[in-house]
C-alpha cells in the first residue's frame, strides 16, 4: 500500500464540512440526554430520563414502529417497482425514454408539500377512500423512495455488460433464468444500495406524511414535529437519537454486506 | 445445399440498413468468415443468427429448419463474445458448467464434462478461478470451453482476437483453428482483420455498406478479388489505372496481360499486381519486362526492401526479399518489373 497524502488545506475544509453536517445531529443526541426540564443546549447535566420517557411514551414508540412498519413495506414495493422501471429505462429503445426517466425521477426534485397537497387533494376529490388511511401514505412513499431505487439499480445497469444476458441465452437459459442467474446478482449491490435508500427515505419522510397521515397513525417525524409543537420538551429529540440509530445502523449494515462481499472477492484474488 | 441459409435477409434499424437482402450459404464443418471494415454488417449478421436481433425481412435456416423466430436458448449455437462476457459473479467451472446446469444434466456428468473441456483448453486447474484472475487468453480460453462444452452445432466467434496483444492473437489464431478443426465444428468468424480471416478460414465472405461483395476462399479473395474495394481492403496493392484492350490492359503505352478482363474495348479499369509479386532488375536486353520504370524511393524494412517505382505517371510499390544474391537498387535507377501473367489482375 502507498501512503496518500492529503494536503492539509483539503483536511481542514472537510473536517469543517463534516463539523458543520455533523453538528446539529450532536446537538440533538446531547439535548436528548439532557437532565432539565426543558429542550436547550447545552444540556443541564446528562441523563437517560428523557430515554426513558420515549420508551415509555405510547404515542412515540406506537409512531416508531408505524414509521418502521411503513418504511419496510414501502422498501419492498419501491425496491421491486424501481428495479423493474431502471430494466424497461435501460432495455427500452421507444421514443420518449428520456422523458419517461425525467417524469419518473420527478418525485424527487418536486417539492414534498406539493407531492403530498396533490395526493391528498386527489384522494378527496376522487372519493377512493385513501385519504387519511395507511394506504394512502403508503402510495405517498412509494411515490417518493422509488426514484432512488431507479436512480442506483439505473447506474448499476449502465456499468452491466449486457453481453453476459445474451451469453447466458445462447448457453440455453430462458429470459427468466439468465435474468436471475446473471443480471440480477452483477446488479444486487445497486439493489441493495437502493432499497436502504428507500428506507431511509421514507423513515424520514415528512411533508408528503403531513397531508397524508391521520392522527391515530402517525408517522414518527410527524409525532415528533405535533409534540414540538405543544410542548417543548426533549422526549422529542430522544425520539430523534432512536431515529438517527436506526438510520445508521441500516447504513453500516448495508456498507458490511457490501464490504464483506468486496473483501472476500479481495481475499480470492490474493490467492 | 447449405447447412447454415440466409435468404434474403434484411436488417434495418430505424432508416438506416445494416444487412442488405443478403444470401448465404455456409457448409457443415467449414470455417467461415465475415471479413470488413466496421459497420459493414457482419456483427449484425452473427447477432441475427445467433438470435439476439430478429431480421426485419427474409430468413435463416440450419440443417434445413427454419430459426428465424426462434429465442437465442432454442437455437444450439454458440457464441464467443469479443469481450468473452465470461460471468464474473461465477468460478470459471460454474461459467463453464452453465450450459450444462441449464440443460439439465447430472452432477457427474457435469463435473466431467467440465474437467475434460478444462483440460481440452489447457487451463486444468483454472476451475476456482474468478474472471478478473484470469489473462485475456484464459478468458479467450474459458469463453471457447464454456461455448463447446454444451456440443452446440455451430460455433460463433465475434472477434474473439481483437481484445489481445499481437503476439497473443498470433498463437490464437492457430490454436482456435486447431481446436476447430478437430471438433470439427461449423464456425463462422466475424473480424476486421483480413490476415486473421486468410489465416484461418476455409471460405471468407467480403462485406461492405450491408452487402456481401465477394465468397470464396482465402486465395481466390487474395488473388482474384471482384472488385477494388477488395482488393485494397485485403492485402497491399498497386492498382494501376489502364483501358482493357485485346489481350489484356494497357496502362501507358505497354499491354499487360490480366486475368478478368472481360469488357468492352476502352473502358476504364484497374490492374491489381500485388507488391510481393513484382520481380524488380536493372534494365537489361533480354526478357521483355511488363513495364519499366525508375526508383523513386527505397525503404528499408529488415526483412524486405520496399521500392517506390515510377512508371509513365503512375507509382508502382514493390516488396522485394532482403537477400544478398538479389541486386540493390538506388533510387534514380532505371528498372524492369517482372510478374507472371496470372499476377495481373483487370478489376472495374
Amino acid at each position: 500500500m502507498t501512503e496518500r497524502r492529503i494536503p492539509l488545506v483539503l483536511a481542514i475544509l472537510a473536517i469543517l464540512g463534516f463539523a458543520y453536517m455533523l453538528l446539529p445531529i450532536v446537538v440533538v443526541v446531547l439535548a436528548g440526554l439532557t437532565a432539565g426540564e426543558f429542550l436547550t443546549f447545552p444540556p443541564q447535566g446528562l441523563s437517560l430520563r428523557w430515554v426513558a420517557a420515549f420508551l415509555s411514551s405510547e404515542k412515540y414508540l406506537s409512531s416508531f414502529f408505524f414509521s418502521f412498519k411503513l418504511a419496510l413495506m414501502t422498501m419492498i414495493v419501491s425496491t421491486i417497482l424501481g428495479t423493474a422501471a431502471a430494466l424497461f429505462l435501460s432495455r427500452t429503445n421507444m421514443v420518449g425514454r428520456a422523458a419517461m426517466r425525467a417524469f419518473f425521477l420527478s418525485p424527487v426534485v418536486l417539492p414534498g408539500v406539493v407531492v403530498g397537497f396533490a395526493l391528498f387533494a386527489f384522494y378527496i376529490s376522487t372519493g377512493i377512500g385513501l385519504s387519511r388511511t395507511i394506504w394512502g401514505l403508503w402510495i405517498g412513499h412509494i411515490l417518493y423512495s422509488t426514484p432512488y431505487v431507479i436512480g442506483t439499480v439505473g447506474a448499476a445497469l449502465a456499468a452491466y455488460d449486457t453481453s453476459l444476458e445474451e451469453a447466458a441465452r445462447s448457453l440455453g437459459a430462458s429470459p427468466w433464468r439468465a435474468f436471475r442467474k446473471v443480471t440480477l446478482p452483477n446488479i444486487s449491490q445497486g439493489i441493495q444500495a437502493g432499497s436502504i435508500f428507500a428506507f431511509i427515505v421514507s423513515f424520514g419522510q415528512f411533508e408528503v406524511s403531513l397531508f397524508l397521515s391521520s392522527p391515530n397513525s402517525e408517522p414518527l417525524p410527524i409525532a415528533m414535529y405535533n409534540s414540538l409543537r405543544y410542548q417543548f420538551d426533549p422526549s422529542a429529540a430522544a425520539a430523534g437519537i432512536f431515529a438517527i440509530t436506526l438510520v445508521i445502523a441500516s447504513v453500516l449494515l448495508t456498507n458490511r454486506l457490501v464490504n464483506l462481499r468486496t473483501l472476500l472477492e479481495r481475499r480470492q484474488d490474493g490467492s | 445445399m447449405g447447412f447454415v441459409q440466409f435468404k434474403g435477409v434484411t436488417k434495418t434499424f430505424g432508416k438506416s440498413v445494416a444487412v442488405d437482402t443478403m444470401d448465404l450459404d455456409i457448409a457443415r464443418g467449414e470455417f467461415f468468415s465475415l471479413l470488413g471494415p466496421s459497420g459493414c454488417g457482419k456483427s449484425t449478421t452473427l447477432r441475427m443468427l445467433a438470435g439476439f436481433v430478429a431480421p426485419s425481412t427474409g430468413s435463416i435456416h440450419v440443417h434445413g429448419r427454419d430459426i428465424t423466430r426462434l429465442p437465442p436458448e432454442a437455437r444450439d449455437i454458440g457464441i464467443v463474445f469479443q469481450n468473452y462476457a465470461i460471468f464474473p459473479h461465477m468460478t470459471v467451472f460454474d461459467n463453464i458448467a452453465f450450459g450444462l446446469v441449464e440443460r439439465g444434466e447430472n452432477r457427474a456428468d457435469i463435473k466431467r464434462k467440465v474437467d475434460a473441456a478444462l483440460d481440452q483448453v489447457g487451463l486444468g486447474g483454472f476451475g476456482e478461478r474468478f474472471e478478473r484472475q484470469l489473462s485475456g487468453g484464459q478468458k479467450q480460453r474459458v469463453a471457447l470451453a464454456r461455448v463447446l462444452v454444451i456440443e452446440p452445432e455451430i460455433l460463433l466467434l465475434d472477434e474473439p482476437l481483437s481484445a489481445l496483444d499481437k503476439k497473443m492473437r498470433e498463437e490464437m489464431k492457430f490454436w482456435i483453428k486447431n481446436i476447430q478443426k478437430s471438433v470439427g465444428i461449423t464456425t463462422i468468424y466475424v473480424t476486421h482483420d483480413q490476415s486473421e480471416a486468410l489465416t484461418m478460414s476455409d471460405r471468407i465472405a467480403v462485406m461492405n455498406q450491408g452487402r456481401i461483395l465477394q465468397v470464396g476462399s482465402p486465395v481466390e479473395i487474395y488473388e482474384r478479388p471482384n472488385s477494388r474495394f477488395i482488393a485494397e481492403f485485403i492485402g497491399e496493392s498497386n492498382l494501376l489505372s489502364g483501358r482493357l484492350t485485346a489481350g489484356g490492359v494497357r496502362v501507358g503505352d505497354t499491354v499487360v496481360p490480366a486475368a478478368q478482363a472481360q469488357g468492352a474495348d476502352g473502358a476504364e479499369v484497374a490492374l491489381l499486381i500485388r507488391p510481393e509479386q513484382i520481380r524488380l532488375e536493372p534494365v537489361t536486353e533480354g526478357e521483355a519486362p511488363m513495364l519499366t520504370g525508375r526508383v523513386a524511393d527505397e525503404v528499408y524494412q529488415g526483412a524486405l526492401r520496399r521500392y517506390q517505382v515510377e512508371t509513365g505517371g503512375q507509382t508502382v510499390t514493390v516488396e522485394v526479399p532482403n537477400r544478398p544474391d538479389l541486386a540493390q537498387l538506388p533510387p534514380g535507377a532505371e528498372v524492369a518489373l517482372y510478374w507472371t501473367p496470372e499476377s495481373g489482375v483487370a478489376l472495374r
